[in-house]
């Protein structure tokens, strides 16, 4: 083992930035799963996630200088990564505004649920290993998200970026990212409770 | 008090702890009487953690090779 497994970012970012391309390279090591993932995620394209953690590296290498080290490289380079990607899902697509179909709850006329869960599965969520259908089921309902509902749920459930840089990097208010949040988690919910009610 | 709709709208702010205290009263009065509705906060709660384990997926080490490959070969012509 080499000194470099036991150095903390902000080490090798100081060497990156004095010009040493192996911390860079370190650097990279350390963060390109996290990145790659969450470009894979946001455009479901391994190619493009490719592309995007290449393109997210290369500008952090060239905006090293800029760094200030106040935040995160990692979270850094995450914001980097998400704004990559939906710079290519807004070339890639007219993004679609339609929320009519988002599944969520049913009420009755008095506000009332109309229907009544049929287990509490939530406590099955605590396994370690995901039942492999399920796992599909999920994919498969992320995948059927509106896009701009999409997005803001990978952003924030999956990448833990704040209401703030989301509604920045979206374009959308604050609330108006609060609330597609919490209407894609419905709609997920309803898809997993389907999935439960179905075996 | 709060009906179903009501508290399942208001799910977000009071998960992060950001509703008025009244609003907290009538959704856990309506959440004491309700037992559906906390099966729903409960799934709603669990959602976000199952989908994270469903859409992690690791970098295969052929694109982290290319990375690597196509960083070397970007940053050692500057
Ligand atoms: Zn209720």
């Amino acid at each position: 083992m080499t000194q470099t497994s036991v150095e903390d970012d902000r080490e090798l970012l100081a060497r990156a930035q004095a010009g040493d391309m192996s911390a860079f390279e370190a650097l990279v090591d350390r963060h390109e799963e996290k990145v790659y993932g969450l470009a894979l995620r946001m455009t479901r394209s391994e190619a493009d996630a490719a592309e995007i953690a290449q393109d997210t590296f290369l500008s952090a290498y060239q905006h090293l200088s800029e760094f200030r080290g106040e935040a995160a490289f990692g979270s850094w380079v995450h914001r980097i990564a998400a704004n990559n990607a939906l710079m290519r899902l807004r070339r890639q697509k007219v993004l679609d505004i339609v929320s009519d179909d988002l599944a969520g709850p049913e009420f009755t006329d008095r506000g009332s649920l109309a229907e009544v869960p049929e287990s509490d599965w939530s406590k099955r969520a605590d396994d370690k290993i995901l039942d492999e259908e399920l796992g599909r089921a999920i994919r498969e309902a992320t995948d059927a998200l509106p896009e701009g509902y999409r997005e803001v749920f990978l952003l924030k459930d999956l990448e833990g970026l704040s209401y703030e840089e989301i509604s920045e990097m979206v374009g959308i208010s604050i609330p108006a990212v609060k609330s597609r949040l919490h209407r894609a988690r419905l709609a997920l919910r309803e898809a997993i409770d389907a999935f439960y009610k179905e075996v | 008090m709060f009906n179903c709709k009501e508290s399942i709208d208001s799910l977000l702010p009071f998960l992060e702890g950001e509703m008025s205290p009244e609003d907290e009263e009538h959704l856990r009065q309506h959440l004491n009487g309700c037992p559906p509705c906390v099966e729903f906060v409960n799934t709603y709660r669990a959602t976000s953690g199952l989908c994270r384990k469903a859409l992690v997926k690791s970098m295969p080490p052929e694109v982290a090779g290319r990375l690597r490959a196509y960083l070397r070969s970007k940053l050692e012509t500057k």
